[in-house]
């Protein structure tokens, strides 16, 4: 890893750590918790599609099984919240694997549509599944998470447990790109058949990806889940899988910096856009065709472009 | 034989790529594979290092039969290729491309990378390092930290062929290493091969830049229509009716 991006990484951790302590508590509190939740599902992602160039629209689809297995074994099942959390965890993979080992044999728009497809059926069966999931009407009284006694129940004390999570799975995920997996996600993503004439095993590859990927947005599911203590199929919805791609578009889906910048912004805009009510989708549409106009390959990168340029451009008048 | 190729045959969809060609290739020889265009030879290396398997037909490769193993499999073997398109990562810099060859000879895991383990980065630092040395090797060293598409031509060959020697062959696959060289630089890339062959590695190549063939290569298969027409060394097959047919065409005009 670069030592820009260790020190981000850093800045950025305590950053998050110590605001609250200077500002208090407060709504923006809310709004930095549910960007620390998406920010999970944006970085799995990115991995996946960024850097294994796999364009796959089942995230929200395991962000809403991660968040109903938890939500189901804490209010069905009696398990303690933090149990819950972690059980659930051990069922997405086993889903993700089974999914991806089929999907996965396709590629380019095909593999899009079959993850689509998946997304639909997992909504459609939390629907239905009214006994277990609560049908339309969702699940409601999901305890909050407590550890070692401490109940996270307020916006300030889950700050405390999302927050590093979301900032420890980053870190993962930046060790991640910067390793040797990482430089054969890229091969993977540029061409498949030479990635494998140079050993590695694109297959094979392609489905641990998936699942890792599956895995951040199950484990932000599973959180949601008891921090909102509600949970309904719009969890699933693909407006919400949608959403995750667009934040990806506009930060830049080769960089994993880019999925937290995309998350923060689009977070924000739509915390901060709620007086627009119905209006707020097509802000958004606006925000990401500006920017594409602007930044084609995303926020991140496009900055770093510019700036790689102005720095250019002052070093020739210099000279 | 390091290599021997037994009636293997290709065929897509109606299309016979490979007509029963049989040959071997002696270890610590250089062997080329000449034939006019669409004769078949790239089909020959893409079922050579598992690209596609073979319809019929047994490859044996140092006494064990490869024919349809996953390419992933047939590198970890001892069999390394460059193209005759380039096809260089234009994503991964120079560097980069050679320790992805490494790949095969590393083990660190998505959950030792992404923990950032010691022993992952240890393994990470020692691949970083072969990488160097065989970038060395090719004179590569100052372009380590370019991505490839910045090279020009000749460069990027170099940088194709550290990437093969990256995974420790046996034998190596050149498909049209010369095209789009000049003679200085072509001239320049057999000496590099008589470098890489007395390392012990066997090299075949694919070529049709006829005075390259002549000089570099101990033995010559020619292959037509997917059929193999000559086999020999230089001299006979510069002498050879069959190979001066298939090149000049016959008098019954097959063009």
């Amino acid at each position: 890893m670069s030592r820009v991006s260790r020190v981000a990484w850093v800045a950025v951790t305590l950053g998050g750590l110590v605001l609250p302590l200077l500002l208090g508590p407060g709504f923006y509190l809310n709004v930095l918790n549910f960007i620390a939740l998406y920010a999970m599902v944006a970085v799995g992602l990115s991995l996946l599609v960024g850097y294994c160039g796999q364009l796959s629209i089942s995230h929200a689809a395991f962000f809403a099984i991660g968040a109903y297995a938890s939500a189901i074994l804490s209010t069905r099942a009696g398990l303690p919240a933090a149990l819950a959390v972690v059980v659930s965890q051990g069922i997405t993979p086993l889903i993700a694997w089974g999914i991806g080992m089929v999907v996965l044999r396709l590629g380019g728009h095909y593999l899009a549509i079959a993850t689509l497809s998946f997304s639909i059926i997992v909504e459609i069966l939390i629907k239905e599944a009214r006994p277990l999931t609560g049908g339309l009407q969702g699940l409601s009284g999901i305890p909050p998470i407590s550890l070692g006694g401490l109940v996270l129940d307020s916006d300030w004390r889950f700050h405390y447990l999302a927050w590093p999570v979301t900032m420890l799975l980053f870190l993962f995920a930046l060790n991640l790109v910067h390793s040797r997996l990482g430089r054969a996600l890229r091969a993977i993503r540029e061409g498949e058949t030479v990635a494998r004439l140079f050993g590695v095993d694109a297959r094979r590859y392609k489905v641990k990806v998936f699942v890792l990927s599956s895995m951040f947005a199950s484990i932000a599911g599973s959180l949601y889940a008891h921090f909102v203590s509600f949970i309904s199929p719009a969890a699933a919805s693909l407006m919400f899988a949608i959403d995750i791609i667009m934040v990806l578009a506009l930060g830049g889906f080769t960089l994993l910096w880019g999925a937290l910048i995309g998350v923060a912004a689009l977070t924000v805009l739509n915390e901060y856009l709620t007086p627009f009510a119905d209006y707020k989708r097509a802000i958004y549409g606006l925000v990401l065709i500006v920017t594409m106009l602007f930044f084609p390959s995303g926020l991140l990168p496009g900055l770093q472009g510019a700036w790689g340029a102005v720095r250019r451009a002052v070093a020739g008048g210099a000279r | 034989m390091i290599l021997a190729l037994e009636s293997v045959s290709k065929a897509f969809a109606g299309l016979q790529a490979l007509a029963e060609v049989s040959f071997a290739v002696a270890p610590g020889a250089i062997t080329a594979v000449i034939g006019p265009n669409g004769a078949g030879k790239t089909t020959l290396f893409n079922v050579v290092t598992g690209v596609f398997p073979p319809t019929r037909g047994s490859i044996r490769f140092l006494g064990r039969d490869i024919a349809g193993l996953p390419p992933e499999r047939i590198v970890g073997l001892g069999i390394a290729r460059t193209f005759q398109h380039v096809h260089l990562f234009r994503t991964l810099t120079v560097l980069e491309n050679v320790m992805l060859a490494r790949h095969g000879h590393s083990r660190a895991e998505a959950l030792a990378c992404g923990l950032g383990l010691p022993w992952a980065r240890r393994e990470e630092a020692a691949v970083r390092a072969q990488a160097l040395e065989y970038l060395d090797l090719l004179g590569l060293a100052g372009e380590r930290d370019r991505i490839a598409p910045e090279l020009p031509l000749g460069r990027q060959r170099y940088v194709e062929l550290a990437r093969a020697l990256a995974t420790e062959p046996r034998l190596i696959l050149l498909d049209e290493p010369t095209a789009g060289l000049n003679e200085r630089e072509a001239h320049e890339f057999g000496e590099a091969l008589f470098r890489v062959r007395q390392r012990g590695i066997a090299i075949l190549l694919i070529e049709h830049h006829m005075g390259f063939v002549m000089t570099v290569s101990d033995r010559i298969v020619v292959l037509n229509f997917g059929r193999k027409i000559a086999e020999g060394g230089p001299p006979e097959i510069q002498k050879s009716p069959a190979v001066i047919e298939a090149y000049l065409g016959s008098d019954d005009g097959r063009d």
